[in-house]
């Protein structure tokens, strides 16, 4: 690619900035961290003892570890394509010319705008076991009143659900510019030659979106991995019994409520390496067949 | 960068040393307080509490014009603890910030506070003013570590229009894990559209506080109050079965209502008359009354129940205040002289009236019993009672252990796989084995 500037050093001043502030709170921290993560560090930091691989063979012989392990994929993987699937839906009805739109837009793009804590929030009021309004409506209704958030497997979906809808309105933004980009005159023709809507959509809509799809897609497993623990705080406190507690939550507690330093810091290597592990994964598979026009 | 961070340490060592020396002579002498003194005090009472505590501050600082007194709500016990720690770590610690429970014995081994007790020879407390209870949860081998504050323990409330709607006797709540039993199906099969006759939120504290009425220790070493760092969990054995299996058995049995975690929804569960009867802290006194008035409904209150034959009693909860170390002796002293005050009667009555906590000392309970206030509150009187009526010893006085925050994570998943079908003694061995083990690591510092 030709330069744009004619300093070869322009570039890297206008880039310093940026590079300082994440070597000093990004870069260096990491490290911190890394090296934390060999050491067993009293609770509050008055005695540090070498450990050397100790909390990574204490982290992975813990079967409660592993679950959560487990867990996290699962999360990870349902949130991601439900979250894509949906938005994507979404997003087609939002770019049809009706009366609204613009209306309907701005209200689907809300609950992004919502922090974490707040969606929790709402979520544990819909779902609430002592008096939810999901379970009022499924008591009038169907007469059964599902144990929403103190069932295992209940409690994960609504985990999951409550996730999912929570990124939605950040996946609709850019499934709309990219459909708004898609060139006109190729579905008109595509029309003419008698294509219908799933086959124009099929054909040329989701190749012409594919960048957008890569780079959500992405975006959309590091939210899953790393943004949900509000909303799990909030909702269920990792419980019932484990069911909801996902690596990002057990850090969190292990770090901030059960002073476990050292061990904490491993969990975040670990959690760091498996997102980077499949971000340059996604880069070297998917993204290969990503078109850009 | 490393090299400059490494001469101010070498320096800060020195001059720590200095300081050190001096203080250690110092402190057997007489320190006073000569000029202005500021000092901070990070607490963790959120809502009407912090104006509260500002207040009861205030008056202290128009007594004390020399101290002046920053008060800072830090957030959660938890968020005040990650916070002391890290102003610890910057040598910008609070001279006074209030902790939890449960925190007690990491608090102790910190290095990072001053012991009351050894702060005392310069302005002594009269401890003998304290209830019993309440002062022996924060003595380890006879030494004050920190100063009572905010102090509860589980109650019982009960909605006495749904007892006698349900042709109960509206004087008498259940006493004893049966009783509670039989009048709980007396409640489901009454005409009464319960969700579940009683509920509490899930929690570890009542899984605790069940073992203090048996009498039984939660850990070894004297449960962990004996000097000895515990190291083996005891609350799987036969009193945690029978607790467990009471109270899950409960639940399959649709008598209980599982809420989850949380402080809010077992509360609202008894406000919104989905359930009979709730278990829930001391210092809830005032808010169920308001929820159960607004409906029309009469409150009753009793003693958390016991199983039959039990001889224990509650153990205090809540949290104390603690003084943090490194600070100039008139700092200390300042620190000393407000977490004293706070303590006397005055501020303790206008603490309980606002709250529901009760007051630590014995002489300000007989000041509120003199003005009447419990002819008008009889619900707090019960709360009393209940604690007086505590015998006083080691399992009574309520574990400590190292890992506690952790340990209760582990009892309430044991709690709700119970639920899910696993078995008490299975889940409890779990859990224990589970507590050993991070007991063993945490203890291995402090070796």
């Amino acid at each position: 690619m030709e330069s744009y500037f004619k300093s070869k050093w322009l570039p890297y001043l206008l880039l310093s900035p940026t590079l300082i502030i994440l070597a000093f709170f990004l870069f260096y921290p990491a490290f911190e961290t890394f090296l934390l993560s060999f050491y067993k560090v009293a609770p509050y930091g008055n005695r540090k003892i070498f450990a050397g691989l100790f909390n990574f063979k204490q982290m992975f012989s813990d079967k409660d570890y592993i679950y959560s392990f487990t867990l996290s994929l699962i999360f990870s993987v349902t949130v991601v394509l439900a979250g894509l699937t949906v938005s994507l839906l979404i997003a087609l009805l939002l770019n049809q010319k009706i009366k609204g739109a613009r209306v309907y837009r701005s209200l689907l793009i809300w609950p992004y705008a919502l922090s974490p804590a707040v969606s929790g929030a709402i979520f544990r009021f819909l779902f609430n076991p002592a008096n939810g309004y999901m379970g009022y409506f499924t008591k009038v209704l169907f007469n059964i009143e599902p144990k929403w958030l103190t069932n295992g497997n209940l409690a994960f979906v609504v985990v999951i659900v409550a996730a999912t809808w929570k990124n939605l309105g950040y996946n609709i933004i850019f499934y709309l510019a990219g459909l708004q980009n898609v060139q006109k005159e190729a579905l008109e023709s595509a029309a003419i030659d008698g294509a219908g809507a799933v086959r124009r959509f099929r054909a040329i809509t989701f190749p012409l979106l594919s960048p957008t799809t890569f780079f959500l897609l992405v975006m959309n497993i590091i939210y899953s991995y790393f943004a949900s623990f509000g909303l799990i705080d909030v909702l269920t406190e990792g419980g019932p019994a484990n069911a909801t507690n996902i690596l990002i939550y057990r850090l969190y507690r292990d770090f901030f409520v059960n002073s476990r330093v050292g061990y904490a810091a491993a969990e975040s290597f670990i959690l760091f390496v498996l997102v980077v592990g499949i971000t340059i994964l996604q880069f070297k598979t998917t993204g290969k067949k990503v078109y850009y026009q | 960068m490393k090299k400059s961070a490494l001469v101010f340490l070498v320096l800060f060592l020195a001059a720590a040393f200095v300081f050190a020396g001096g203080t250690q002579e110092k402190k057997t002498g007489k320190v006073k307080i000569t000029g202005p003194v500021t000092i901070k005090f990070w607490h963790a009472m959120g809502g009407s509490r912090i104006d509260l505590i500002q207040g009861i501050v205030n008056d202290f600082m128009q007594a004390n014009p020399n101290i002046k007194v920053k008060v800072q709500y830090t957030g959660t016990y938890n968020d005040t603890l990650n916070k002391v720690k890290a102003a610890s770590k910057a040598g910008n610690a609070p001279q006074i910030f209030q902790s939890y429970d449960i925190a007690t014995l990491g608090l102790a081994h910190s290095g990072i506070i001053t012991p009351i007790g050894d702060l005392t020879k310069w302005d002594p407390i009269k401890w003998d003013d304290f209830f019993t209870p309440v002062r022996n949860y924060y003595t380890i081998s006879g030494k004050h570590y920190s100063l009572p504050f905010n102090s509860s323990t589980p109650l019982l409330y009960y909605n006495k229009t749904f007892f006698k709607q349900a042709g109960l006797d509206p004087t008498k709540p259940p006493a004893t894990f049966n009783s509670v039993i039989e009048l709980s199906r007396k409640l489901k099969a009454s005409s009464l559209k319960l969700k579940a006759p009683i509920t509490w939120n899930l929690h570890s504290w009542y899984f605790e506080q069940f073992h203090c009425l048996m009498n039984a220790p939660f850990v070894n070493e004297n449960n962990g109050r004996g000097g000895k760092l515990p190291n083996k969990a005891l609350f799987n054995l036969e009193p945690g079965q029978k607790i467990l299996s009471w109270w899950s058995g409960m639940e399959k049995d649709g008598l209980f209502l599982d809420v989850g975690p949380g402080w809010a929804n077992h509360r609202a569960a008894f406000g919104s008359g989905d359930v009979a009867m709730v278990m829930s802290s001391t210092s809830d006194v005032n808010q169920l009354t308001g929820l159960l008035n607004k409906k029309g409904w009469e409150m009753g209150t009793g003693y958390m129940p016991k199983p039959e034959g039990a001889t224990g009693g509650v153990a205090i909860g809540g949290g104390s205040l603690w003084i943090t170390n490194n600070h100039p002796d008139q700092e200390l002293l300042a620190a000393l002289k407000l977490v004293k005050f706070i303590s006397s009667d005055g501020p303790q009555m206008k603490w309980h009236k606002g709250t529901g906590y009760f007051p630590v000392r014995k002489t300000a309970m007989n000041k509120l019993k003199a003005e009447g206030w419990f002819k008008e509150h009889p619900n707090f009187l019960t709360a009393f009672n209940q604690l007086l009526a505590s015998p006083s010893n080691n399992n009574t006085a309520g574990a400590l252990m190292g890992p506690f925050p952790e340990a209760r994570k582990f009892i309430q998943d044991a709690i709700q796989k119970t639920y899910a079908g696993t078995p008490v003694k299975q889940a409890l061995d779990e859990a224990a084995a589970k507590t050993d083990k991070a007991m063993k690591e945490w203890n291995e510092f402090y070796k």
